[in-house]
């Protein structure tokens, strides 16, 4: 079989079980998770991937891949299913000299699945994860990479002294190239911290894939193997500044925190964007959504589908979801297909995919500005009955 | 399945709505295109082998339709074909329904073996299972099947095809462009036929220089005793947009569960080509009450009983009423609409006011200024 050579392919982690959301990842994997009315959170690097010329997408799947293998399908959504692109889900497989099994970590996921790069035989790889929200031009930052010749380039952003310590820490020269490399600091000496996004030239990085992987001590990990490694080795690695929105949605406070980020006049960030920075969802052929003759909306999303009798103020609603009359969201993500019975209160809450809240039931509370706010989740399916409550902070 | 789809795309005039456009492609309800719902109802039966036959202004048609794939279908033989006059053997319009399916010979006789051939229009919107139509045309054994209306005839809309059945239920009277009194069933000009009748009854009426389906081949032959029809009762909601009239009041009818529901809801899903719109925004003071609206608007207005497309942007102050708005229209601060058509990109300045009736709606045409 033909494949085109590629100047630049790209592999998206996205086998991570996400335990840190708890309910909302015990049956689907975290890149699969909802986000933003009609997206999941693995449109918003596949959308990149797209918008910045990168048509072949290796995507690594490990956990609770079903829904995801699904969602992704052929890749038409993004239009990665023409003769010479791709979106290939890369499951891990057994192989006949036994280094094979379950991904063992990020750099192991890469490592089985060198036979797969090298059939397109790229220059660069990008290696991504698939549990940030942001928009970003990849094809700028390869060429930023290739501009410098250097062997690895890695994305930084600056975060706050007192949050440093809880990321990887890059400590830069004057001319961005990095001297160290500290993972999770307790004393930072720097700002910049690592976003989990690698621009590498492919021959650098197979090598010390192969290395890694015969290393038995090794936890077979980009961030605490493979870029200290390189660094020791003397390679040219350079930090590459981005300034726009990112947010990684690991917990169940920061996934409510990006969403709520969407709304407002001026959003923090804003979906919206330009013909370039679409974010492209699998379609569900769903008609436009109903506002009630009694309905209220107030500062919120709501995409199609859905059918609105109650109010709603500053939340998202998703595809497919129904608000019945008299019921109040506030401060609260909506997940595709939810039923909310009429009567019903729910705020500050996230409700997972086509779960369902009774008639006059009530989720979480309020909070004030003083308080430290705790979300409350359903899980995917789950049924909160007539009359019940679901405390501030519980899960179900 | 062995049955192949003939869509029209341009059957009649909705004045300045259709004077750059077929009715195919049409806008209608939010998100979709007129030829949307017929092009679902074949997918969604497994029909796969479609062909639309179009006259002219196709333009919009195929750039909706695209690729095809949001339908599952294939451009080409075996898939979709678009039948425009220049693909067939006339250059210029038709006269009427047999003469296109005449040029349309070809396709015909091409491509899968099919045994059964569905015609639909795409003036007339339902979600139908066409599965059970086809399975009520063969165990019928009849020469047509003829599927109809029984809430359209009202004694003043002009129906293409209006049927009367005795309490046998066999037809009693048949009129063709008749504004045929309630009791009647109107035609929804969705017929089921075998290949082999069609292909012998076309090449026999274009020989004798008669052209138009319902007149001459439907009313013709039962006339004369040589047709035998099966007549197949659809019970959900049927919207026939044959005015800018109806066009609008059809629109707004969408606001109602029931019609909602059957359109939307019934058999399957409406399946358009998609367009990667953000959800729509709903701002701190909007007002949207009664009103449909698709994805990527912007609305910190009053919006009322109305239907609104994509990426409609309504700023604040501005008030809309018993309207349909089309996609990246712009209402002003402070503009009051009611009861008119927008048709795309237009922009309404901020305080303009724009005031039609339910009768008689304003129609803005595509891109203009007010």
């Amino acid at each position: 079989m033909y494949f085109q050579k590629k100047r630049c392919i790209a592999m998206l982690l996205a086998g991570g079980q996400g335990s840190r959301l708890k309910v909302l990842t015990e049956k689907t994997a975290k890149p699969a998770v909802p986000f933003g009315g009609k997206y999941r959170i693995i449109d918003f690097p596949l959308s990149n991937c797209v918008n910045s010329g990168i048509d072949t997408v290796g995507i690594l799947t490990q956990y609770q891949p079903l829904e995801l293998n699904e969602y992704i399908g052929n890749g038409q959504p993004w239009g990665l299913n023409k003769t010479h692109s791709c979106a290939q889900v890369l499951p891990p497989y057994e192989r006949h000299d036994k280094k094979s099994g379950w991904y063992k970590g990020t750099a192991n996921a890469i490592y089985q699945n060198i036979d797969f790069i090298e059939r397109y035989n790229p220059e660069y790889v990008v290696i991504l994860s698939g549990d940030h929200i942001y928009k970003m031009d990849y094809a700028a930052m390869v060429a930023y990479h290739e501009k410098n010749h250097a062997s690895c380039t890695i994305a930084v952003r600056t975060v706050p002294l007192k949050e440093a310590s809880r990321f990887g820490i890059l400590n830069t020269n004057p001319d961005n190239s990095i001297y160290e490399f500290e993972e999770k600091p307790k004393q930072p000496k720097s700002t910049n911290a690592s976003m989990g996004i690698y621009v590498f030239n492919w021959d650098v990085l197979r090598k010390a894939l192969i290395a890694d992987e015969e290393d038995e001590t090794s936890s077979n990990d980009f961030g605490k193997n493979i870029i200290p490694k390189l660094l020791s080795e003397g390679h040219k690695m350079m930090a590459y500044n981005f300034d726009g929105y990112w947010k990684d949605v690991g917990t169940i406070d920061s996934l409510w925190e990006a969403n709520m980020d969407l709304l407002g006049k001026e959003p923090a960030f804003n979906l919206q964007g330009n013909e370039q920075d679409k974010i492209y969802a699998r379609n569900n052929a769903l008609p436009s959504s109903y506002i009630d003759a009694n309905a209220k909306t107030v500062n919120c999303f709501i995409a199609e589908g859905s059918e609105i009798y109650g109010t709603v103020r500053h939340s998202i609603i998703s595809i497919g979801c129904t608000v019945g009359e008299g019921a109040l969201v506030e401060d609260s993500v909506v997940m595709p297909g939810v039923v909310i019975e009429p009567g019903a209160i729910v705020r500050n809450a996230i409700l997972g995919e086509d779960s369902h809240v009774g008639r006059n039931a009530v989720v979480g509370g309020s909070f004030d500005a003083t308080e430290k706010r705790k979300i409350s989740v359903t899980s995917k399916g789950a049924v909160l009955e007539t009359n019940t409550v679901l405390l501030p902070g519980d899960m179900l | 399945m062995n049955v192949m789809g003939i869509i029209f795309a341009s059957d009649v005039s909705l004045g300045n709505l259709t004077d750059k456009r077929t009715t195919a492609s049409l806008p209608f309800g939010g998100r979709y295109r007129q030829v949307d719902f017929s092009l679902s109802n074949m997918t969604a039966a497994g029909i796969h082998h479609i062909g639309i036959i179009s006259r002219r202004n196709y333009q919009s048609l195929v750039n909706h339709i695209s690729s095809a794939e949001e339908w599952g279908l294939e451009l080409g033989e075996g898939g979709l074909e678009f039948l425009t006059p220049f693909a067939m053997s006339v250059s210029d319009s038709y006269r009427g329904k047999l003469e296109s399916l005449y040029t349309a010979m070809d396709f015909l006789e091409h491509g899968p073996d099919d045994e059964y051939v569905i015609m639909a229009d795409s003036s007339i919107l339902y979600n139908i299972d066409l599965t059970q139509v086809l399975a009520s045309h063969i165990a019928s054994g009849k020469d047509i099947t003829v599927v109809t209306k029984d809430d359209i005839a009202n004694g003043s809309k002009q129906l293409d095809l209006a049927l009367k059945l005795n309490d046998k239920g066999e037809i009693s009277d048949m009129a063709v462009d008749y504004m045929a009194p309630a009791g009647y069933l109107a035609s929804m000009d969705l017929f089921v036929l075998s290949k082999k009748w069609l292909k012998e009854k076309v090449r026999e009426f274009i020989a004798r220089n008669l052209f138009h389906m319902d007149r001459n081949l439907v009313l013709g032959l039962w006339q004369k005793g040589e047709i035998t029809i099966n007549v197949y009762q659809f019970d959900g909601a049927a919207l026939y947009n044959e005015s800018v009239e109806e066009y609008f009041i059809n629109s707004l009818s969408l606001i109602t569960p029931q019609v909602r529901k059957s359109l939307f809801e019934g058999n399957h899903p409406v399946f358009t080509k998609v367009r990667d719109r953000v959800p729509s925004y709903y701002g701190e003071n909007c007002e949207i009450h009664n009103t449909l609206a698709a994805d990527g608007c912007k609305l910190e207005g009053s919006v009322e009983s109305s239907i609104l497309f994509r990426q409609v942007t309504i700023c604040e102050n501005a008030k809309v009423s018993n309207c349909v708005i089309m996609n990246e229209a712009v209402i002003g601060e402070g503009a009051e609409l009611k009861c008119a058509i927008l048709d795309k990109d237009v922009v309404v300045s901020p305080g303009a006011k724009l005031c039609g009736t339910l009768q008689n709606p304003i129609i803005v045409r595509r891109g203009e200024r007010v």
